[in-house]
């Protein structure tokens, strides 16, 4: 089935100047997110990203409140390995799960730039940032199955694991990206969807990715249809004309 | 100066009373009542759900806010906060976090997004954690001996990132250029509440604490801790303390509460010994200090009590028993309105500016409270 996810503005959008004799009550826009998400929700989209975004608002806070704003909308958060530990990342999560029923989803950003990555208290460069971010979705799976004990390179847990009912709801779902051979590495074992960027050469990565999801970034739907014949069925895309996206664009698209 | 009274939240689900210790409200009893379960199947609310009910009843009732804490089996207060942030109004949330948990850079961000959410209505408590085994369940590798100087530069670096452009190469963490973007700088900073007993817990308190935080004990022992907090700091904190209340019309009312949930307890004899044994990180409440006079003080009264709970009055309305018949901290206040009113003065005469209190369940007894307790209050008379 294929599966439209608005991408969630972070900044909040400069007001349009209104003409000064007009009366304005406008209250100060606090929550760009959670009214597109409602109007994707309404919309009938299936799910919304929250990027990570350095220069804007923190994912995993706005994509809370964007969870308890709609009923259907699956919310997927975007963030890198270095925000927490695996266990609270999880724990979190786990609170988010039960409080929404299972609608979370994880998008690990694993290739940062270096310098962004810096500024973020990140110093990891290179291939080790893939290793630890295979051992922090190692963790934060283990600890939510239950009883769970791990020493890596990068984390130790001891007698660790959720009890009931943190454990009860679904893990959150993995999204990963990138095309490097340790991308591609990762994603075999650890994506339920593996997300490309717009010109990626899905023939030669799909088979390299057997059995996942397949989701692919892009600017416009005018060519979903040739992605959706390679196999990509979740499309996401930056809008805020989400009811057109929903009512018209999604149809069109899918008559390819 | 006014004195701020918390109302807290339960974060490990609610029971219905303090007569059964079921956690009955939230889904974390199998077989639970609604809110989560209704007729053996999921109802369609959530915990969520209702812990915004309490929020809603604490701020209606005269609170400023709640203390969320956070164990290895409760829900997170983060979480909560982030869920429950655009359905309150003036409400508060004292977010229970220890600083290993999450970069302080990510802590700045998630905060100054809350901020922005809630206008300015986070407050933290932070807590450095009990060490050993317990915080290798969160997988959190730092030893006792370390955990307060890692508070110390966690907050030094939160701190530095809200201020802008922090470039810090320390011992814990390492940032370059690291600051809030346009969208969330210039929100107001939290306040901090802080927690723990130690020399390194007072004097990292002394440094970074606008409260200092001690769950309620004999009143003498809370004027030795603060004396002492007050001698080891520089610029001392104020003071708040995390108060239990069980208040009724009339004492003997209040009284026969706590005996039936006593009695309850006495029919289930592992619970008791459960209890009388001590329970661990996961039950010590929201201050959270593993080394607390609190809890070794508890656990010999209540392994002396036997089937007496009046036992446990080490002074009058300050009962010591409260463990056995919720999970937290042991001691709380007993009695009619007027006297559980007197006691809270009491505290802001040893130099208390702030409450934290709780009873079960949260919602109605957030109300009840806010009706017949709180205006009851005369203030500080010294």
């Amino acid at each position: 089935m294929t599966c439209f996810h608005v991408i969630l503005p972070t900044r909040s959008p400069a007001r349009a100047e209104l003409p000064a004799f007009v009366t304005d009550v406008r209250p100060a826009p606090t929550d760009p997110a959670g009214r597109i998400a409602v109007a994707a929700d309404l919309a009938g989209l299936a799910g919304a990203l929250v990027p990570f975004d350095p220069g804007g608002q923190e994912s995993l806070t706005v994509a809370a409140n964007v969870l308890r704003r709609t009923r259907h909308l699956r919310v997927v958060a975007e963030f890198h390995a270095a925000v927490a530990t695996p266990v609270y990342a999880a724990k979190v999560s786990a609170s988010l799960q039960r409080f929404t029923a299972g609608r979370l989803g994880w998008r690990l950003a694993v290739d940062l730039d270096p310098a962004v990555a810096r500024a973020q208290g990140d110093f990891l460069t290179g291939a080790d940032r893939y290793a630890r971010a295979e051992e922090f979705l190692t963790v934060a799976k283990g600890v939510w199955r239950g009883s769970f004990d791990f020493h890596g390179d990068f984390y130790e847990v001891v007698e660790g694991g959720f009890g009931l009912p943190l454990s009860a709801p679904p893990f959150p779902e993995v999204q990963l990206s990138g095309t490097s051979p340790e991308a591609l590495a990762l994603s075999r074992r650890h994506a339920d969807v593996h997300v490309f960027a717009e010109g990626d050469d899905l023939d030669a990565l799909v088979p390299e990715l057997p059995g996942l999801r397949y989701g692919v970034q892009l600017s416009s739907l005018d060519h979903a249809d040739a992605y959706a014949g390679r196999g990509v069925t979740e499309f996401f895309l930056q809008t805020e004309d989400v009811y057109r996206l929903g009512e018209h664009m999604k149809e069109r698209a899918l008559a390819g | 100066m006014p004195v701020d009274i918390y109302w807290r939240i339960h974060m490990e689900g609610d029971q219905s009373s303090l007569r059964r210790r079921v956690r009955s409200r939230g889904g974390f009893a199998p077989g639970g009542t609604a809110p989560g379960t209704r007729d053996g199947r999921d109802d369609g609310y959530t915990h969520a759900d209702y812990m915004a009910e309490v929020a809603r009843a604490a701020e209606e009732s005269g609170f400023v806010g709640g203390l969320l804490p956070n164990f290895p089996h409760t829900d997170d207060p983060w979480a909560a906060a982030a869920t429950l942030a655009r359905e309150t109004t003036s409400y508060r949330f004292m977010v229970a976090f220890q600083p290993g948990f999450l970069h302080p850079v990510q802590a700045a961000r998630m905060t100054a997004t809350l901020q922005r959410a809630t206008g300015g209505r986070v407050v933290y408590n932070v807590i450095s954690g009990g060490g050993g085994p317990a915080q290798l369940w969160w997988g959190d590798k730092v030893d006792h001996d370390e955990r307060y100087a890692r508070t110390s530069e966690f907050l030094d670096v939160l701190k530095g990132v809200w201020a802008g452009d922090l470039t810090h190469h320390g011992r814990f963490y390492r940032t370059e250029h690291a600051g809030l973007p346009a969208e969330l700088a210039g929100q107001p900073f939290p306040e901090i509440f802080f927690s723990g007993s130690s020399p390194a817990a007072i004097a990292a308190a002394g440094r970074h604490a606008d409260y200092y935080l001690s769950w309620l004990e004999p009143y003498e022992a809370l004027a030795e801790k603060f004396a002492a907090v007050r001698a080891h700091s520089d610029t001392p904190p104020r003071f708040a303390v995390r108060v239990d209340l069980l208040a009724r019309e009339s004492e003997e009312e209040a009284w026969e509460e706590i005996a039936h949930g006593w009695r309850a307890r006495a029919a289930d004899p592992e619970r008791a010994r459960q209890v009388g044994a001590g329970q661990g990180g996961a039950g010590q409440g929201g201050a959270g200090q593993g080394d607390s006079v609190g809890v070794r003080r508890s656990r010999s009264f209540l392994a002396e009590a036997g089937d007496d709970h009046r036992a446990l009055e080490v002074a009058p309305n300050v009962w010591g028993g409260f463990n056995a018949l919720r999970d937290g901290p042991a001691f709380g206040l007993v009695g009619d309105y007027h006297q559980v009113a007197e006691r809270l003065d009491q505290l802001l005469d040893l130099g208390v500016d702030a409450l934290i209190l709780a009873g079960i369940p949260h919602l109605e007894e957030a109300r009840r409270v806010g009706r017949h307790v709180l205006p009851l209050l005369k203030g500080r008379t010294s």
